[in-house]
């Protein structure tokens, strides 16, 4: 046997395999990155992001490496603040919606019958019906919250983790040891809380990351829309005020909108990579 | 034609629900209706005028035949009058003002979208596994984690401010050109919303036709067309292609809904005059009927997309046509 160097047993890794595991360290490394801005802001953060500490609207310099907002806000600062609300949103709506779509999923694909037909319906009725305008409209009568944003994500956000894991169960529910379980007595709900769940497991935990990273994109678009908290600081709301402030007019777009966008982009893309390679590792 | 029947139950019962949430909706939050209506000013009315009121909107009847009132409106096309417009326009009228708008964005973009991401999709099916196919996944996935509304925000400031290039926004230059120049002048103005939608929805389209064609272009039929010595581009266009188009159009039909909705944030950037728009400025000056017709209005669209859908798939699939 000769020795392998490292390079040929890379070479014999498969291409897939060889982007999923890319995908995995380079998605881990960003989410970490902001994780530590979300846990830490203070560390990071020269200034406390809601005190005024410059003029208005100043052009990145020393003091402030990214200008200061319409408040004279450090934009830094509050970049590094909004980590906290937009992964906070993100978790906690993957965390409700996915947490609805398995009992929804093993409900529905366990029990069939009319328990399925009319949970189906109700999954058809909310992906036809127009999603930001509902959220708009419930957002206006409900208040601009981010709890609210957090509410009416949920909503939304089961139908797809529903749908999957009803799959997953109608293609398991005939295997045999359900059968045997079923044969010695277990009840539906044993079999659903145990066994069926423990199969569908896998396929919750990448739609945990998926919805999220799908709920941290929704939430940037309610909080510019206006309809976040507005006293609070999330990434959507930056980009809220520095379109009314009209930055995107002047050269402020280059340390105001920028950076933010990135901010955003790059959590979504992280969570995104990593669901990918969880998927191709299942 | 059973099949048909009952998606058009489905349709009727989803349409009933818009209507039921647009009107429960307002009656379920926590105040008082009147409040809603009156805004700042509830607290300066009189007892008598807060009764007054009531009763001209009707809320002093009971809630099952303030349904039945607010159903026969509707099916009269009588959606309430718009609050914004003191001159006094009816939510028809505003809506009816702005859709045109709103469908050129969303046709070009979805015609954009869906051909270039198809065609994407497909060229990456064919490539599967090689340099090409990684490169097209990997645009996908960063184009998708970008938010659309950020990339408008900075087109803007690129293509209108630094190169006078675009024009920044709205629908059209005011006052408003004639004939030709009219047409250029409207698409110039197009043109970036256009750009940024299609983006957004490229790639959707690219995700489930690369899926679709993958599962194809495996199949025994395939293997068959290439055995007998069929050309390439006519296997995967004539025999892959062919086959995909239907789960294709279901598929991106099924993400419709949540696409849409897009539509409202971008023209909210773009200041253009579309019902997105327009319900974004309806939410500043608490316009609720307004703000009911645009929802109303999005899903009507989205189940008039879904049966014309439903209606294509005869001619997309010839299976079908002989049950029909």
């Amino acid at each position: 046997m000769s020795v392998h160097t490292l390079a040929d047993l890379n070479s014999r890794i498969s291409p897939p395999r060889r982007l999923a595991r890319f995908s995995r360290w380079t998605g881990t490394f960003v989410l970490i990155l902001m994780l530590v801005f979300a846990f830490f802001p203070t560390v990071i953060a020269p200034y406390d992001s809601t005190k005024t500490v410059a003029l208005p609207l100043q052009k990145p310099g020393r003091e402030n490496i990214l200008g200061t907002n319409d408040l004279g806000q450090d934009l830094f600062s509050e970049l590094i603040a909004g980590t906290r609300a937009s992964l906070l949103t993100g978790v906690i709506v993957s965390l409700i919606a996915v947490f609805i779509g398995v009992i929804v999923g093993l409900a529905s694909g366990y029990l069939g019958g009319w328990v399925d037909a009319l949970l189906m319906r109700i999954t058809d009725l909310v992906l036809v019906l127009p999603f930001l305008p509902l959220v708009i409209l419930i957002s206006v009568y409900l208040g601009p919250s981010q709890r609210n944003i957090i509410i009416v994500l949920s909503v939304f956000f089961w139908v797809g983790p529903a749908r999957l894991i009803r799959a997953r169960v109608l293609s398991t529910r005939s295997d045999t040891y359900i059968e045997a379980a079923r044969a010695l007595g277990a009840n539906p709900l044993q079999i659903m809380a145990g066994h069926l769940w423990s199969s569908v497991r896998p396929l919750a935990f990448v739609q945990v990351v998926l919805v999220a990273s799908a709920s941290i994109l929704a939430e940037s678009s309610l909080s510019f829309l206006g309809l976040g908290d507005p006293s609070g600081k999330s990434w959507g709301t930056m980009l809220y005020f520095a379109r009314a402030s009209g930055a995107f007019l002047s050269d402020a777009w280059k340390w105001w909108v920028l950076p933010t966008g990135l901010m955003i982009t790059l959590t979504v893309l992280s969570l995104g990579l990593i669901g990918y390679s969880l998927e191709q590792g299942m | 034609m059973k099949n048909f029947s009952r998606r058009a139950l489905e349709f009727s019962i989803t349409f009933f629900l818009a209507i039921s949430i647009n009107f429960f909706l307002p009656r379920l939050v926590p105040g008082d209706p009147i409040k809603l209506i009156a805004g700042d000013a509830a607290p300066q009315l009189g007892k008598e005028r807060i009764a007054a009121l009531r009763a001209q909107y009707g809320l002093d009847k009971p809630l099952s035949e303030q349904f039945m009132i607010y159903l026969k409106q509707l099916a009269h096309g009588d959606l309430g009058m718009s609050y914004r417009y003191s001159g006094g326009k009816t939510v028809v009228e505003v809506l009816s003002e702005n859709f045109r708008w709103t469908l050129l964005l969303v046709g070009a973009s979805m015609l954009f979208g869906l051909l270039i991401g198809s065609a994407l999709g497909i060229w990456s099916a064919t490539r599967r596994g090689d340099p090409i196919d990684f490169g097209l996944l990997s645009g996908v996935y960063i184009l998708r984690a970008i938010p659309p509304f950020w990339l408008a925000m900075l087109l803007i400031p690129i293509f209108a401010i630094q190169f006078h290039y675009l024009p920044a926004g709205d629908s059209y230059s005011i006052p408003r050109l004639e004939g030709w120049e009219n047409v250029k002048d409207v698409a110039r103005h197009a043109l970036m919303p256009i750009l940024v939608l299609t983006l957004a929805y490229l790639p959707t389209a690219f995700v489930i036709m690369r899926a679709a064609m993958f599962g194809i272009m495996e199949s025994n039929y395939i293997r068959t067309a290439r055995a007998k010595g069929v050309p390439n581009r006519w296997v995967v266009l004539k025999h892959g292609l062919r086959n995909a188009l239907l789960p294709v159009l279901t598929s991106f039909m099924v993400d419709f809904g949540q696409l849409l909705g897009g539509v409202t944030v971008i023209e909210a950037v773009f200041n253009y005059r579309g019902i997105g728009n327009m319900m974004f400025e309806a939410v500043k000056s608490r316009d609720y009927p307004l703000l009911q017709g645009g929802f109303l209005l999005f899903t009507l669209t989205i189940l008039a997309l879904n049966i014309i859908t439903e209606l294509m798939y005869p001619l997309l699939d010839p299976r079908l046509r002989r049950t029909a």
